[in-house]
């Protein structure tokens, strides 16, 4: 292998000068171009954003006959979008931004999830999470559910969800009881897992860490660890000129509606009425 | 609602209770840790029945005010670094929880019995095959490596 010098130049250089390189200058390009990338991604959205009307969307997608199609249908039934930053956390961030946003007006539903919530942290440590490692994202979950209660303000959650001192522990928290359930019904989710891993194994690598992207796995376990029922709506580039719907668990009527766009969930909201 | 260093109270808790309740072979001196407890020395001993029974090791763990979203730096440092596959002989280490599978959820004692285990599976100590060559290049921060993890069970 020949020895390379450091060509701080080339830090966070375009893929052809990465590729260039070897050794220690091409790592530390490849993570400077990664850090690149996330920084552009945070400069340009927020971690919730506003509302938009459907058809923002059709700007994704000009001269693209696939998605206009899909996306006409998609305004039948749904009015506005909220979308979420694609730093693969969006699944956690639009669902708990999503249900949160509903119990600032369902109070029933408020007293039954804080309760439930409330002794999540010691059904955590009874699988054997440590207890001084998950407090305080605990300690931070019930904090957003009481302030959801004592000022039930839509303003005030979206500032706490764009607070990313606060909103990633949120994210942190429904990642450790999503991997609290698959491996409290290890036998059943054993069987949806590729390879050779064990489900704690599933959990540590793609489960725990920040930034993993969420797969049906992921929402299976985390709809029924909570007991809050998900529609997701497919917008992709499959046949049939029709946005596709899935409900999970099967059957529920759904709390928390998302748009799934390949790689990104996004908050959805149904035209008033429907 | 979230403290200017929440990072820092995470870590009192971690420092209390790895002196209260240290694991076995784990033991942290409390006056390693700074100040601001960004920076620690940890005490690690070869577990029995291992090739390392009974060796002393010294680990540094460095702390970023992102922790624990960001994983900590850490290195074995001092006069005995373990002759292992997966360890070069500046004491940088390549373990996937210490990069890309690093959760909010570990921690120091995580840390620390990941790598005692990762010595107890060793059963022929050497140096990784590209040592020298890394050793010579490599950024002084092992957190700067893209690393490869071929294989998890050595």
């Amino acid at each position: 292998m020949e020895e390379n010098q450091i060509q701080s130049d080339a830090l966070g250089g375009t893929d052809q000068e990465i590729e260039e390189l070897t050794g220690m200058a091409r790592d530390e390009a490849i993570i400077a171009q990664q850090e690149r990338i996330q920084n552009e991604i945070k400069e340009n959205n927020p971690l919730v954003s506003q509302t938009y009307p459907i058809n923002v969307l059709c700007e994704e997608y000009l001269d693209d006959p696939v998605y206009k199609a899909k996306i006409d249908d998609l305004s039948m039934q749904y009015s506005h979008i909220r979308k979420t930053r694609g730093d693969g956390n969006c699944f956690f961030r639009a669902f708990g931004f999503a249900y949160l946003e509903r119990l600032l007006t369902d109070k029933k539903e408020l007293s039954r999830f804080k309760a439930a919530a409330e002794i999540s942290k010691d059904q955590l440590v009874s699988l054997g999470f440590p207890s001084f490692t998950i407090t305080d994202f605990h300690e931070t979950f019930m904090e957003v559910i009481q302030q959801v209660e004592k000022q039930p303000v839509l303003d005030e959650l979206v500032d706490t969800f764009r607070d990313q001192g606060i909103s990633d522990y949120i994210v942190v928290y429904l990642r450790l009881l999503t991997s609290g359930q698959l491996q409290k019904e290890a036998e059943f989710y054993k069987n949806f897992i590729e390879g050779e891993r064990t489900v704690k194994e599933f959990c540590r690598r793609e489960v725990e860490p920040m930034a993993r992207e969420s797969d049906h796995i992921h929402i299976i376990a985390l709809t029924s660890a909570l007991g809050v029922g998900v529609r997701v709506v497919y917008l992709d580039r499959g046949d049939g000129g029709k946005v596709i719907p899935h409900d999970f668990p099967e059957g529920c009527s759904p709390q928390v509606i998302l748009l799934y766009r390949p790689g990104h969930y996004d908050v959805l909201y149904p035209l008033k009425g429907s | 609602m979230a403290t200017p260093w929440p990072m820092q109270k995470r870590l009192q808790n971690e420092l209390l209770h790895l002196q209260r309740d240290p694991p076995v072979g784990i033991s942290v001196n409390p006056n390693s840790a700074s100040s601001t407890l960004t920076l620690w020395s940890v005490n690690v001993v070869g577990a029995p029945g291992s090739l390392y029974a009974g060796e002393h090791f010294q680990l540094q763990f460095t702390f970023g005010k992102r922790y624990p979203f960001e994983s900590p730096e850490v290195i074995f440092i001092g006069g005995n670094i373990p002759v292992h596959p997966h360890v070069y002989s500046n004491g940088h280490i390549c373990l996937s929880i210490l990069t890309e599978d690093w959760s909010p959820a570990l921690s120091v004692q995580a840390v620390c019995l990941s790598i005692v285990s990762m010595l107890s599976s060793c059963t022929e100590k050497k140096r990784p095959p590209d040592n020298t060559f890394y050793v010579k290049t490599c950024s002084k921060s092992p957190k700067k490596t893209k690393w490869w993890y071929h294989d998890d069970k050595v």
